[in-house]
């Protein structure tokens, strides 16, 4: 049996900044110098795989709801996870044998181990994303057909919820009640079992988000943590370069989705020069070469600092920040026809078919015409281009 | 939306200029030359993937929103070999997405208004292209009007037609208005003087040349043609007024360095002078009545263009300039055309004309030129019609160009006393000819036709009257005054026969 240990946490923030795609980790350090601080106090969790446990043990995912800059306003007090799961046990009339992540990116991929270490409860090693998605029923849970409700949600200011409702109108009421309540709820969502958690979440997240996150912190260099990271999740480089153009608010924003929509155009510095844009709402969304297709979401695009590999927000970059665009595959169940329907380009507003799976080099488009230029030259070039950066 | 397939087709940069695209604001820096076959209106980018080569592609708000979109329309319009890209108005469209549809040569157009209607727009242009080129024509022709100068017209004709350039062109491959790129061109139009004489041609170099395209370009090129020919004939119409205007002209290519302008001016009047040229330079004759300049150069430009047509004849100095060209030119041949027509030229001014050495260039003409002025100064003392050149004349030109009212009042003088004898004619002429003949009294008898005692006898009258013609120093004066004498009494008949009974 594994455990997180207060040593694993810079590790595992790192990597849960990976998997945030682009979303920001605006100062997340109080969260983790407090869960260091449980941790050292209540020892090391324990991360345990579904199948560990006895399968009708009951376990709930834990996740923070609305906007991590609140967050760092108005911090929490540290019963929160506490008071959380102790809302949803009433609900249900049972108490949880163990919790797991709703999403193991960002400050989600914290809160959990929070949870655990304040309940003395293991962590299973799964999440419902394997990256971050905006919405609370975009999640592998739901695709089994799990119910996010009942749930339970804990405010800045000790407010605390339960809610039953269907998925879509819980999603609603819950972003109301994050308005009103300071700017973020703390959960416990998709009650379910140990065994259930096998099918339906995604397992081993919260020990890749941990080896990721390793990856970016001892690579010598941005060379080392190319080929680290393409051993570990698979990644390819789409280009380095300088942001040329940056703009907010460039497309009409689905109001169902928190965020507004930006661009970020990077000039590839490599030649032939290309133009890699980005398309972002919070994450980053879709990458385009030159107006072709080269990543969409479920695919996870990520900027790194070419100079030392840090992780770059979208928030934090400016005009001439240099960048390197990263793509690296989510997880397998968010490429199947549900998952794409659940999460893919369309649901954000992409009039795209087709999959942008494992490099999203493969065409997105169906090719029926009679084309002058095939699009498979345009990969081969950006796999030259992909590989050069690497070397 | 898409037209059925035409064997003629327009091009992106004719509906650019004279199609629904002319409302169009163009935002990339590429080449229109693309065929538009067909048109597709897309609200769904996917619908970009299917569509033919050779299509205008117009994109409806829902499918151009965001400049991700704008660009996966341009990658898939590339892709596609696509003719053009259409955005409505209110789309994102920033500098990286206008770099791109120049990186990729995609043409990308905004439009304002509704794209639905713009596309229905853009596919009847394209269905017929004949009403489109129709229209074009009309509107050259409209524009063609408006114009009064060379440059005026074909400048119009270039603006008008896009992706073509026009040249007006002279029978000698020189560009008299216009683009030299045209030169050489698929399509040459002659263009002819009013009187029915080749005169220019006009060309013109089409970037994407199709049959339909030609058929239009030639159709305007046609309907250019008079005005120009009014155009290049309005200076000849006024002859006085020609006649100063070329004198300044010519006056501006003589000297030192002449602009392109002038170069350029001088040509369009049909002046040629980049071969061999002659120079000729005709004045009226020594003892010819006085006649008012204006009347004169008036009366001897149009006997000129009676008997030479075209050649050039320039008010020059005291006289008229005019010159011939050509790569294998000689003296004798302008010299014998001269001599069988000079004597027809029927004005109230005889005329000589002198001829210059055959000389390569403007510089060269300049040069002829003073040539035959001074071979001139000789022919008007042998009366109407006599041409001299400056090849057969040689160093005897050199006494030509001397004042002569002064030198003929001082050797009338000087020579006084063998002018008021009886035979005083006999004697200058004597005097001149043993002068000439280095005081050889044999060659000057042979050159007269007379005996040698009769020179002899006539040498000791000029002695007799106190004329020391032996003396080094007074041989070179009395020469001169003998050379003066005679060229003032070159309409007496001569003598030589009355001279050899003395």
């Amino acid at each position: 049996m594994n455990v997180v240990t207060a040593e694993d946490l810079p590790a595992l923030a790192a990597g849960a900044h990976l998997l945030a795609s682009g979303a920001g980790r605006t100062d997340i350090d109080g969260v983790l110098h407090w869960l260091s601080a449980l941790l050292c106090e209540r020892g090391p969790v324990p991360l345990v795989q579904p199948d560990e446990l006895p399968s009708d043990t009951a376990c709930a995912a834990i996740g923070l709801v609305g906007s991590v800059t609140a967050l760092a306003e108005l911090p929490m007090v540290g019963d929160e996870p506490l008071q959380v799961v102790r809302a949803l046990e009433a609900r249900l009339d049972t108490a949880l044998g163990a919790v797991a992540a709703l999403d193991a990116a960002t400050v989600n991929a914290l809160t959990p181990v929070a949870a655990a270490a304040s309940l003395g409860l293991p962590l299973v090693d799964c999440d419902g994303m394997g990256r971050v998605f905006p919405l609370i029923h975009q999640t592998s849970f739901a695709l089994a057909g799990r119910s996010l409700t009942p749930l339970a949600a804990v405010g800045a200011t000790a407010d605390t919820l339960v809610l039953d409702a269907t998925p879509e109108r819980a999603e609603r009421l819950l972003r109301a009640a994050v308005n009103v309540s300071g700017g973020w709820m703390l959960t416990a969502i998709y009650p379910t079992t140990a065994a259930r958690l096998l099918s339906a979440g995604i397992v081993g997240s919260i020990s890749r988000a941990i080896a990721v996150g390793r990856a970016l912190l001892d690579a010598a260099d941005i060379d080392d943590l190319t080929m680290r990271l393409k051993a570990l999740v698979d990644s390819r480089v789409l280009g380095t370069g300088r942001i040329v153009e940056l703009e907010h608010r460039t497309r009409p924003a689905d109001i169902g989705h928190p965020a507004y929509p930006s661009s970020i155009v990077v000039r590839s510095r490599a030649e032939p020069v290309r133009s890699i844009r980005l398309e972002a709402q919070n994450e980053l969304l879709l990458a385009l070469i030159d107006g072709a297709v080269a990543a969409a979401v479920p695919d996870i695009i990520c900027l790194l600092d070419p100079q030392d590999g840090h992780v770059l927000d979208v928030e934090s970059v400016t005009l001439g920040t240099e960048v390197q665009v990263v793509v690296v595959p989510a997880a397998d169940v968010w490429y199947t026809p549900q998952g794409l329907d659940l999460v893919g380009p369309r649901s954000f507003g992409f009039p795209l078919d087709g999959t942008g799976r494992q490099g999203g080099l493969k065409p997105m488009f169906r090719r029926d015409s009679r084309p002058r230029h095939d699009l498979t030259d345009a990969v081969a070039d950006l796999d030259q281009g992909g590989k050069a950066e690497v070397e | 939306m898409s037209a059925s397939r035409l064997p003629e087709v327009l091009t992106v940069a004719e509906l650019v200029h004279h199609g629904p695209l002319a409302k169009a604001r163009m935002l990339a820096d590429v080449i229109l030359d693309a065929q538009v076959r067909y048109v597709v209106l897309v609200s769904d980018l996917d619908q970009t993937l299917s569509c033919l080569p050779n299509t205008a592609i117009v994109l409806h708000t829902p499918a151009a929103q965001g400049g991700w979109a704008l660009e996966s329309a341009l990658r898939a319009a590339w892709e596609r070999t696509a003719a053009c890209v259409i955005a409505p108005a209110d789309s994102t469209v920033s500098r990286s997405t206008i770099a791109l549809a120049e990186r990729l040569n995609v043409p990308l157009f905004v439009v304002e208004g509704d794209p639905a209607q713009h596309a229905l727009e853009l596919a009847a242009a394209v269905a017929s292209p004949g009403a489109a080129r129709a229209r074009l024509a009309a509107r050259c022709a409209s524009a063609i009007s408006e114009q009064t100068s060379l440059r005026g017209i074909v400048g119009v004709i270039n603006t008008e037609l896009p992706g073509t350039s026009v040249a007006l062109v002279g029978e000698d491959g020189q560009v008299l208005a216009g683009k030299a790129a045209a030169v050489g061109g698929q399509v040459r139009v002659p263009v002819l003087t009013l009187d029915g004489k080749p005169w220019a041609h006009l060309v013109a170099r089409l970037s994407a040349p199709s049959p339909s395209g030609t058929e239009t370009v030639t159709t305007i090129l046609r309907l250019a043609r008079a005005p120009l020919a009014a155009s290049a004939a309005k200076p000849k119409l006024a002859l006085a007024r020609r006649g100063a205007q070329e004198r300044l002209l010519l006056e501006a290519l003589l000297s030192g360095r002449p602009d392109a302008d002038t170069e350029q001016a001088a040509r369009v009047l049909g002046w040629r002078f980049d071969e061999r040229n002659v120079a000729v330079v005709l004045r009226p004759v020594v003892g010819a009545p006085l006649i008012d300049p204006d009347i004169a150069t008036a009366g001897v430009l149009a006997g000129w263009g009676e008997v030479f047509a075209d050649r050039p004849l320039v008010p020059h100095g005291d006289g008229w300039v005019s010159w011939w060209s050509g790569p294998e030119l000689t003296a004798n041949q302008v010299m014998s055309r001269l001599r069988r027509r000079l004597p027809r030229i029927r004005c109230a001014v005889p005329l000589s004309a002198g001829l210059g050495e055959p000389a390569e260039g403007v510089h060269g003409l300049r040069r002829s030129m003073h040539e035959a002025a001074l071979a001139c100064a000789v022919a008007i003392r042998s009366g109407a019609g006599a041409v001299e050149s400056f090849d057969a004349l040689g160093p005897r030109v050199v006494l030509a160009s001397l004042r002569n009212d002064e030198l003929i009042t001082a050797a009338q003088t000087a020579l006084a006393v063998l002018l008021d004898s009886a035979d005083g004619d006999v004697l200058i002429r004597t005097l001149c000819a043993v002068l000439d003949c280095g005081g050889s009294t044999t060659q000057a008898a042979a050159r007269l036709g007379v005996h040698r005692n009769t020179i002899s006898g006539r040498l000791d009258r000029i002695r007799a009257r106190g004329i020391a013609f032996d003396d080094p120093d007074r041989r070179l004066a009395l020469h001169v005054a003998c050379f003066v004498l005679l060229g003032e009494r070159a309409a007496a008949p001569p003598d030589g026969s009355s001279g050899g009974a003395a």
